[in-house]
C-alpha cells in the first residue's frame, strides 16, 4: 500500500494531478517517469523524509511498492 | 566377352562412384568445417539446410529436457565453431567464470564481499573482452603518442565476444542486485550464453527472461508460427535485398570515391546507407527472433522503427534496444544514482560516459569513440533544452501536433544519418568530402537522371523507407494474414522469399552509371 505522503511527493515531481499508484506500478506505467525524472523522484523522497538511500538499494527497486518498503525500512516502520 | 564387359563396366561404375563419393565427402567436409572469416550467417543456404535438419531432430526430442538442451548446446557450439574456430574455447571459459561467480555472489549476504566478487567478475570479463578487442587499438594509441612505429599484434577477434560477454553480465548484475536467483544447472547457463540464434549478433537477451524458458516444454502457438514466418521472410528480404544488394551496387562505390559524384548521389548514398545499416542489423535480429520462435524460445525485441523517433533519446529507445537497455540499466543508472546529488551535472557525466562506452563497444576505433561521444553530447544538450523547448512549443501552439512531430522526425533522422557517416568511416576526410559535395556541388538535376537510370536502386531505397514508415497497423495486418495461412501456404511463402533472395544474391554486380552533370 502506497502512503499518501509518498504518492504526493512522486506526483508533485512528475507534475501530475492524480495517478493511481499501486504496489505493482512500474515507472514505465506512469507518464513522465523516465530515467531522468527517476533520479529527481529519489532525491525528492530523500529530502522530504530526511532519509538517505544507498545506490544499490535504489538500483534494485522494481516497482513503487519496493520504494515504499525501502522508505519504511529507513523510517523504522 | 559380355562377362568381361560386364565386369569392366561394374568396376568402372564402382570406381566412378568412389571418385564421385570422395569428391562429395571432401566438398561436404569443406563446407562443414571452420573457414576463417566466413561465419555461418542465417541468410545463407548452408544455414537454412542445416537448420531444417536440426529442426526435425529437435522436434523428435523436444519433450525430453536433457536431450533438448544437449541438442541445442551441441548445435550452438558447432554453429559458433564455424565462426570462431578454436576460439570457441573462450566462450566456454566465459561460461565457467560467470556461472561460478554468479553462484558465489548469490551465496554471500556480506555486502562488501558481494561487491568484491562483482568487481572480480567484471575485471575477468573485461580482460577477456579487452585483450581480444582493444589491445592493438590501445598499443597503437600509445605508440602514436610517443611517435614510435607500431606493429600490430596478431590477435584474432572471436566473433560475438562483445555480445556474449554482455549477455553473461546481465546474469551477474541481476544476481548482484538480487533480482535473479542463479541457476543451479551449469548446462542451462551454457545454453543461455551460447544459444546460436543470438550468440553472434544479439539481441543481448536477459538471463532472467531466457533461463525460465529452458525448463518449459517448447510450445509453438499458431501466432508464434505466423510471427516466425513473417520475421524470417522480412529478415531475408532486409539483409539480402535492402542491404547487401544496395551496398554492392551503390553505397560502397560512392563511399569509396565521393569526389567522383555529385552532391545528389552523395546524399542518396548517405540515405541509402542509413536504411541499409538498419535493414542489415534489424534483418539479422528478425532472423534471430524468428529462428528462436521455431525452437520455442522468445527472445527480446531489438528494433522498433527507429527512424520514426522524434528525438535522439527516442531513437535510442528504438534502436538496438537490447544494448541500449543494457547500458541504461547497468551503466547509466548506477552512475546517475551515485551522482544524484549533483543533479544535471551527474546526468551529463552519466550520459557522456555511457555513450563513450557505447561507441567503444561497437569497435576499437576513434570513429566509434567519436560516434559515441557525439550522442552523449547531443543527449546532454537536449537535457538542458527540454524545458525551454516545451515552453516554446506551447507558446507557438504546436505542442503535440502532427506538424511538430513531422519536423522532429526529419531533424532527428538527419542527426542519425550524419552519425552513421562517423560510424562507417574511419577516414574522416571521406566524410568531409561527402559533405562538401552535398553543400558545394549538389546538382539537383542529377536526381531525375538517377531515378531514370537506376530505377532498381532508387526503388529499393524508397521501398526501404516507405516500409519503415508503414503504420504499425499495416505490419500487424500482414502478420495476421501470414498467421492465417495454412502450413503449406507458409512453406510456399518462405520458399518464394528464399527464391527471390537467391535471385538478388546471384545477380551480377550492376554496372554503375556515371551521371552527366
Amino acid at each position: 500500500m502506497i502512503s499518501t505522503e509518498l504518492k504526493k511527493v512522486i506526483l508533485n515531481e512528475l507534475n501530475l494531478d492524480d495517478f493511481d499508484l499501486q504496489d505493482e506500478t512500474i515507472a514505465q506505467d506512469v507518464p513522465g517517469w523516465d530515467s531522468l525524472n527517476h533520479v529527481n523522484i529519489i532525491l525528492a523522497v530523500e529530502n522530504k523524509f530526511a532519509v538517505k538511500f544507498k545506490s544499490y538499494e535504489v538500483l534494485r527497486l522494481k516497482n513503487v511498492g519496493d520504494l515504499q518498503k525501502l522508505l519504511d525500512s529507513k523510517l523504522g516502520k | 566377352m559380355l562377362a568381361i564387359f560386364k565386369s569392366y563396366s561394374i568396376q568402372n561404375l564402382v570406381n566412378n562412384f568412389i571418385v564421385l563419393f570422395n569428391i562429395k565427402i571432401e566438398s561436404v567436409w569443406n563446407l562443414l568445417k571452420y573457414k576463417p572469416g566466413d561465419p555461418l550467417l542465417f541468410n545463407t543456404s548452408l544455414f537454412l539446410i542445416l537448420f531444417f535438419f536440426f529442426l526435425i531432430v529437435y522436434n523428435l526430442f523436444k519433450n525430453n529436457k536433457p536431450a533438448r538442451v544437449l541438442l541445442l548446446i551441441v548445435f550452438s557450439f558447432y554453429f559458433y565453431y564455424l565462426s570462431a574456430g578454436y576460439f570457441t574455447v573462450i566462450l566456454i571459459i566465459s561460461a565457467v567464470i560467470n556461472f561460478f561467480f554468479g553462484k558465489w555472489i548469490a551465496s554471500t549476504e556480506n555486502f562488501p564481499k558481494k561487491r568484491i566478487l562483482l568487481a572480480i567478475t567484471l575485471i575477468l570479463n573485461l580482460v577477456l573482452l579487452g585483450y581480444f578487442k582493444y589491445t592493438n587499438f590501445l598499443l597503437q594509441a600509445i605508440s602514436d603518442l610517443r611517435g614510435s612505429e607500431f606493429n600490430p599484434l596478431q590477435i584474432f577477434l572471436p566473433i560475438g565476444i562483445s555480445f556474449y560477454t554482455f549477455k553473461a553480465l546481465t546474469y551477474i548484475f541481476d544476481i548482484y542486485y538480487d533480482t535473479l536467483k542463479p541457476t543451479k544447472n551449469f548446462f542451462d547457463f551454457v545454453l543461455y550464453l551460447s544459444f546460436f540464434p543470438n550468440v553472434l549478433m544479439g539481441p543481448i537477451d536477459r538471463a532472467a527472461d531466457f533461463l525460465p524458458q529452458i525448463n518449459k516444454e517448447p510450445f509453438i502457438s499458431k501466432d508464434d508460427l505466423g510471427k516466425a514466418t513473417f520475421l524470417i521472410c522480412s529478415g531475408l528480404l532486409k539483409t539480402v535485398i535492402l542491404s547487401s544488394y544496395l551496398e554492392d551496387n551503390f553505397i560502397g562505390r560512392i563511399f569509396e570515391f565521393p569526389l567522383r559524384y555529385t552532391g545528389v548521389e552523395n546524399l542518396f548514398a548517405i540515405y541509402a546507407y542509413t536504411i541499409r545499416l538498419y535493414c542489415d542489423f534489424s534483418g539479422y535480429t528478425d532472423l534471430a527472433i524468428g529462428i528462436s520462435l521455431f525452437l520455442g524460445f522468445k527472445i527480446m525485441d531489438n528494433f522498433n522503427s527507429p527512424f520514426k523517433a522524434t528525438s535522439i533519446a527516442d531513437f535510442w529507445r528504438r534502436w538496438h534496444i537490447s544494448l541500449s537497455k543494457w547500458l541504461l540499466d547497468y551503466l547509466f543508472k548506477p552512475i546517475q544514482i551515485s551522482l544524484r546529488s549533483w543533479r544535471n551535472l551527474g546526468n551529463v557525466i552519466a550520459l557522456v560516459v555511457t555513450f563513450f562506452a557505447c561507441g567503444l563497444w561497437h569497435g576499437a576505433g576513434w570513429n566509434f569513440i567519436l560516434w559515441g561521444i557525439y550522442f552523449g553530447v547531443l543527449m546532454s544538450i537536449a537535457l538542458f533544452l527540454q524545458k525551454p523547448k516545451e515552453k516554446l512549443y506551447k507558446a507557438l501552439k504546436i505542442h503535440n501536433t502532427k506538424f511538430l512531430r513531422f519536423f522532429q522526425i526529419i531533424i532527428t533522422f538527419h542527426f542519425i544519418a550524419f552519425s552513421f557517416l562517423l560510424f562507417r568511416l574511419s577516414d574522416l576526410q571521406i566524410a568531409r568530402d561527402m559533405l562538401s559535395q552535398i553543400f558545394d556541388f549538389f546538382h539537383s538535376e542529377v536526381a531525375l537522371q538517377f531515378v531514370e537510370k537506376m530505377p532498381l536502386i532508387f526503388g529499393l531505397i524508397v521501398i526501404g523507407f516507405v516500409s519503415h514508415f508503414f503504420p504499425a497497423k499495416i505490419e500487424a495486418a500482414i502478420k495476421k494474414s501470414i498467421t492465417a495461412l495454412p502450413i503449406a501456404g507458409k512453406i510456399i511463402l518462405l520458399a518464394f522469399v528464399i527464391w527471390l533472395v537467391a535471385q538478388f544474391k546471384s545477380a551480377d554486380i550492376q554496372p554503375f552509371i556515371y551521371f552527366q552533370f
